[in-house]
């Protein structure tokens, strides 16, 4: 498991980003966390310094657009999706489970 | 003397003690004097470049030539008014090349896509992440400094801006002898009830100089002088310190044909009623105000012989909301503005003839005019 931080320096609206095997970005919307691979499938541009939208996240470089529930892109510029990922919450901390399949669901996590 | 011979020029010590000199004809087109004053003036004084309520939402922005830069003036999501530099910090693109318009989040260069967010900040490049140690915050945009007043965004491209008190508002203190005077008229609560821009082809200062006299008002300004009689008299309302000029006694508002005008703003005082007042704040704006408007100049000069001039009448919102009809009120300094500048490119084309080479004369009613000399002098060296 990957260490991310204390829940509360992620609140709703903002991302972190951690290292695994890649870049990984973790992010909040609403309360709910969700992990993708950092790196736009388009160019390479941080996902993380990108724009929530709903359940999106919208490259910053581009604007192809990443369902954090799926990693699938909305339609171009990018045409591959990226990893989603499992995030925990123990004890106020998050840490995320780096998955092994491009494009698999990673399953939603409610913050305890 | 032969026909065709040139009288002796007008040299400032051979001058009768009525009149005094102007400037050189070649200070109204000479490139490199525009240069110097562009450095030395309009990159280093406050300059008025937009209206607040033109940047009402995060992401609205405008670009503006101030000297010889391009500056971005957008408003953040802070609420506040921010500006740069219009250059990215990658290669150098020029940022945005709109005049105006309005963004989602960021501004993007087209070249290699280098991302700014309305703060200013570098929040993402290609490979960004695989360069770590670039400081996001060191590589935003170049910032400007921001004041707001009246209404208006007032900026200034030196590293260490003047006195805002001392330089903008000093001079429309030193026009209405007290720095309450301006109050009553509550111009960053008005609203912005038309807009008319004057392409003029004549150097800046001609207009600011026009602007200050009004010994061509009986000439040029019929409907102005119905309006303000002491105005035949051929002393400007800025010949003196606190005046405003008064109002002809059949004359009900200041309108086009003297006719009543729009809703009073409440705060005028009563000694301010039916009166002008006119003020200039160097380099680049002229504030009118009467009793139920104001009247904002902002200059743009463009070139030695090229000035974009954008008037704003703003009246109560109550006023523009209820969809009165501003025509009348508008069309006196529409009029005026239209007679001035004509006089302004007709006094352009003359500049680099032999005639006018040591330039030419202020009458009395003209002399102050000497001092706007002399501060653009002492700036440009």
């Amino acid at each position: 498991m990957i260490f991310v931080g204390e829940l509360s320096d992620l609140p709703p609206g903002e991302s972190a980003r951690v290292q695994g095997e890649v870049a990984i970005a973790v992010f909040n919307v609403d309360g709910e966390l969700y992990a993708i691979d950092d790196t736009c499938t388009h160019q390479d541009a941080s996902l993380s310094d990108g724009w929530l939208e709903g359940c999106a996240v919208e490259c910053p470089l581009h604007a192809a657009c990443f369902d954090l529930r799926t990693g699938r892109p909305s339609g171009p510029p990018a045409k591959k999706p990226v990893r989603t990922h499992e995030v925990l919450v123990q004890d106020g901390t998050v840490y995320v489970r780096e998955s092994a399949p491009v494009g698999a669901d990673a399953p939603v996590n409610e913050v305890v | 003397m032969t026909t065709g011979e040139i009288a002796a020029s007008t040299e400032g010590e051979n001058l009768p003690e009525s009149l005094r000199e102007t400037l050189p004809g070649h200070y109204y087109t000479d490139p490199g004097i525009f240069r110097a004053e562009q450095a030395a003036i309009f990159e280093a004084q406050w300059f008025c470049a937009a209206y607040g309520d033109d940047l009402a939402r995060p992401g609205q922005f405008e670009t503006v030539q101030i000297g010889r830069e391009s500056v971005l003036v957008t408003r953040g999501r802070d609420g506040a008014v921010h500006a740069y530099l219009n250059v990215c910090r990658h290669r150098g693109a020029r940022l945005c090349t709109q005049e105006r318009g309005e963004v989602r989040r960021a501004f993007q260069c087209p070249y290699h896509a280098w991302t700014y967010s309305l703060d200013g900040k570098l929040v993402s490049a290609p490979n960004l992440t695989a360069m770590p140690d670039v400081d996001r915050a060191r590589f935003g945009l170049h910032r400007v400094h921001v004041r707001e007043w009246l209404g208006y965004v007032w900026l200034c491209l030196a590293e260490e801006p003047p006195s805002f008190e001392d330089t903008v508002i000093g001079d429309v203190t030193a026009r209405l002898g007290t720095p309450d005077a301006i109050v009553g008229y509550q111009v960053a609560d008005l609203k912005l009830g038309r807009r008319i821009e004057y392409d003029v082809k004549a150097n800046w200062k001609q207009i600011v100089e026009n602007f200050m006299e009004c010994y061509h008002c009986a000439t040029i300004h019929p409907e102005l002088t119905e309006v303000l009689p002491e105005f035949a008299d051929g002393l400007a309302a800025q010949y003196f310190v606190g005046h405003g000029a008064e109002f002809g006694e059949d004359v009900e508002g200041f309108t086009v044909d003297g006719s009543a005008g729009l809703e009073p703003i409440p705060g005028v005082s009563q000694d301010q009623d039916r009166r002008y007042y006119a003020i200039t704040v160097r380099p680049q704006v002229f504030i009118n105000l009467v009793p139920d408007h104001v009247i904002f100049h902002r200059m743009f000069p463009l070139s030695a012989d090229r000035t974009l001039v954008r008037c704003d009448w703003l009246y109560l919102p109550e006023v523009v909301d209820s969809g009165a009809d501003l025509d009348r009120s508008v069309e006196l300094f529409h009029r005026v503005n239209q007679q001035d500048f004509d006089a302004c490119e007709r006094c352009q084309l003359a500049m680099d003839s032999r005639s006018y080479r040591d330039g030419g004369v202020l009458v009395p009613s003209e002399h102050h005019i000497g001092e706007f000399h002399d501060w653009v002098r002492q700036r440009t060296g």
